[in-house]
């Protein structure tokens, strides 16, 4: 069964006297151990339809499966509690917490999760060394480049044990060494562990790698491509 | 790594916010404590002023002595009557007093006066007026006379001059009026010789009376003087004396000191031949709160049944200092809100800013899976953390402050100190200890620091993830 579903999705924001039609008539559906880019021109509607994916907007039309669970039927803290413990966020501005070293961030979705203090550190320095920040456990993102921030980015939404892994033009603020880098890092982890990716992106150089990817033209699947 | 530990680093996050919102909080606190420790170490005082040196907490009296306090409506003594009163707990000193009103002549001067027969030996235990005793009183005439070695300055004269007439009640008193002007130990020994005085306070088979020390200026009268005394005595006879002044007191209340005869309690009833007759029982308690003033007197009044007499506390007989008091107390009120008001504000602003810096934060701790209860609760652990930071700080530096002026009163001097003696006040700012109002200052911040926290509790908890994280 593929882990995520998208079953006649549209997404209509009403916010100002236009309405915008951000997502038209979406369906897909992704396996486990995809490796998955959403590509399209500015405003196509790839933010809206990873947020959808996330659980962190719900589509105007349509339903969203995640696992064995539709999105839809799930609310206030019960859908922050399924976001925890089933998929993990990659933004584009890295979004670490400023005041936890890079140990600490990775470890702050394990004490949400509730798992204990030993385990959590361990498995912390686990996820940065495999994201190749081993030496940085104790540093805090001020004192990390863009590229190594958006590692420890990666290594906290490993951390969670996410059945699928969403970023949103996770290398839009690196430069190509870096960005290069990071991409490396999520195929390893793809291939080897089967983490599922899903990206939003612009970069040429992550749909080369991206064995699938689904192009959005004014919030519609233009095509859907495997590579 | 716990929630508590995320909140004390984002507490250091942006230092100079959490300066300004710190530094709001501990002025406030200090500001707070050592305002309400001026006023209510300013009540105390006038209360002990007027209170225990003259009225007492409580008097037992003629039921019509209150509305018509003549010598029409005293009682006879009984010998029991002290030992009765004495029996109620909570009863720290009683006195028996006749009081009355007279004119007191000292060559062509008169004035009225307050004429207070009292047992000396009884008085001592409850107001203990011999601790005013004046020992110095700088003479009109001291800058004239002449011969001094080393001679006095003219700034010493200046000053003796402005306290000519003075009294004080040790030398270290009287050196106080030259903190400004410091003189040398010679002449201020010079000045300590010329201005003694040999006086004594009265005793049970005097008959002499001691006198206050702005009432003797007035007369211009000294210890050894005589003074004349008329009056109306009791059942509209004719009362005439004339006595020897053994000694003067320096009251620290000035509307006392300008009007106050002591006498011996049976030469006042004889001289207003109101024999074996008293004005009011004075009554003096261990505690004074007004819980206890309240259950003491509901206790006399029961020992008492079986007498004619009536009770009275101090607040039913002192409506007028009652009055100043609770409107002094209100004024204090009303400025401690205002100070509260800006200060608020000036968290709530802080407040603000940081909510809106880190929207985006929320936002992204949200989306991977922060409950929103969580992230409140975080921030309010931050704004504790700060709250009690500034509180703690603010009681550091108010708590010794306080503590330094309750035992050093602050002694007003020159037209701020005649203003208050002129409204019957003494020229003291004393603070008042560590009491219960110094806790309240630190919760009443702490709960403004709470009704700050409404905003961000409200922005978290109704966070819209996408748009957080967009911002």
């Amino acid at each position: 069964m593929a882990i995520i579903e998208v079953v006649n999705v549209d997404k209509i924001y009403n916010d100002s006297e236009v309405k915008v039609t951000a997502l038209s008539n979406i369906n897909l559906t992704i396996e486990k151990g995809e490796f998955t880019a959403i590509v399209g021109p500015s405003g196509s509607g790839k933010t809206t339809l990873l947020n959808l994916l996330g659980g962190l907007d719900s589509p105007t039309n349509g339903k969203i499966r995640v696992g064995d669970v539709w999105l839809n039927e799930l609310k206030g803290s019960k859908l922050i509690d399924f976001r925890l413990r089933n998929i993990g966020f990659v933004f584009q501005s890295y979004n670490l917490i400023p005041v936890l070293t890079a140990g600490e961030n990775v470890e702050l979705i394990m004490q949400l999760q509730g798992v204990s203090a030993r385990v959590r550190k361990q498995v912390a320095a686990d996820m940065l060394v495999k994201v190749g920040l081993a030496d940085r456990f104790a540093s805090r993102p001020a004192k990390l480049s863009g590229g190594q921030q958006q590692r420890v980015a990666v290594a906290r939404a490993l951390a969670s044990k996410p059945q699928f892994i969403l970023a949103d033009e996770p290398t839009a603020n690196l430069d190509g060494k870096s960005a290069e880098n990071l991409l490396q890092i999520m195929e390893h982890l793809n291939r080897n562990e089967g983490v599922t990716f899903i990206f939003s992106t612009h970069d040429q150089r992550v749909m080369n790698r991206a064995r699938r990817v689904i192009l959005l033209e004014d919030g519609r699947i233009k095509s859907d491509t495997l590579q | 790594m716990s929630y508590l530990k995320i909140a004390q680093r984002n507490f250091w996050r942006n230092k100079r916010r959490t300066a300004i919102t710190v530094s709001s909080i501990f002025f406030a606190v200090l500001f707070a404590v050592v305002m309400r420790s001026f006023q209510l170490g300013s009540y105390s005082l006038m209360i002990r002023n007027a209170i225990e040196q003259y009225y007492g907490y409580i008097r037992v009296q003629h039921p019509d002595f209150a509305d018509d306090p003549s010598l029409e409506n005293t009682f006879e003594f009984d010998q029991s009557l002290p030992e009765t009163i004495l029996r109620v707990p909570n009863v720290k000193a009683v006195t028996p007093r006749l009081e009355t009103f007279s004119l007191a002549s000292s060559g062509n001067i008169t004035k009225g006066v307050l004429l207070l027969g009292i047992d000396p030996e009884a008085e001592k235990q409850f107001s203990n007026p011999e601790q005013f005793i004046v020992r110095y009183t700088i003479s009109k005439n001291l800058t004239d006379i002449s011969g001094m070695k080393p001679a006095f300055t003219d700034e010493v004269k200046r000053i003796l001059g402005a306290h000519a007439g003075e009294s004080f009640t040790d030398s270290v008193r009287l050196a106080r009026i030259f903190d400004d002007h410091p003189i040398d130990a010679a002449q201020l020994n010079q000045i300590l010789n010329l201005s003694r005085v040999q006086g004594r306070f009265i005793t049970s088979n005097d008959s002499g009376v001691v006198i206050s020390s702005s009432l003797a200026n007035f007369l211009n009268i000294q210890v050894g003087d005589s003074l004349v005394m008329l009056s109306q005595g009791y059942q509209g006879t004719f009362a005439a004396g004339i006595y020897q002044v053994v000694g003067i007191v320096r009251m620290p209340n000035p509307d006392l000191d300008n009007r106050m005869v002591y006498m011996p309690l049976q030469l006042a009833q004889n001289f207003s031949n109101a024999h074996n007759l008293l004005s009011y029982m004075a009554v003096n308690l261990n505690d004074a709160s007004d819980e206890a003033l309240v259950a003491i007197s509901n206790g006399l009044r029961k020992a008492l049944a079986h007498t004619s007499l009536d009770v009275k506390t101090w607040q039913d007989l002192n409506r007028v200092l009652v009055q100043q008091i609770e409107s002094s107390n209100q004024s204090g009120k009303a400025f401690l809100f205002l100070l509260y008001f800006v200060v608020f504000f000036g968290i709530f602003g802080t407040v603000i800013m940081m909510v809106h810096e880190r929207m985006h934060e929320f936002g992204v701790l949200v989306a991977v899976g922060m409950q929103k209860i969580k992230l409140a609760i975080t921030v309010l652990l931050e704004m504790l953390i700060m709250a009690l930071i500034g509180v703690a700080l603010g009681y550091l530096v108010g708590l010794p402050v306080i503590h330094y002026y309750h035992v050093h009163p602050i002694r007003l001097t020159g037209e701020m100190a005649k203003m208050m003696m002129d409204m019957g006040f003494e020229p003291l700012m004393p603070m008042a200890p560590f009491g219960s109002y110094v806790v309240w200052q630190g919760i009443s911040v702490i709960f403004m620091v709470l009704l700050a926290y409404i905003y961000p509790a409200r922005k978290i908890l109704r966070l819209n993830t996408v748009s957080a994280i967009k911002r």
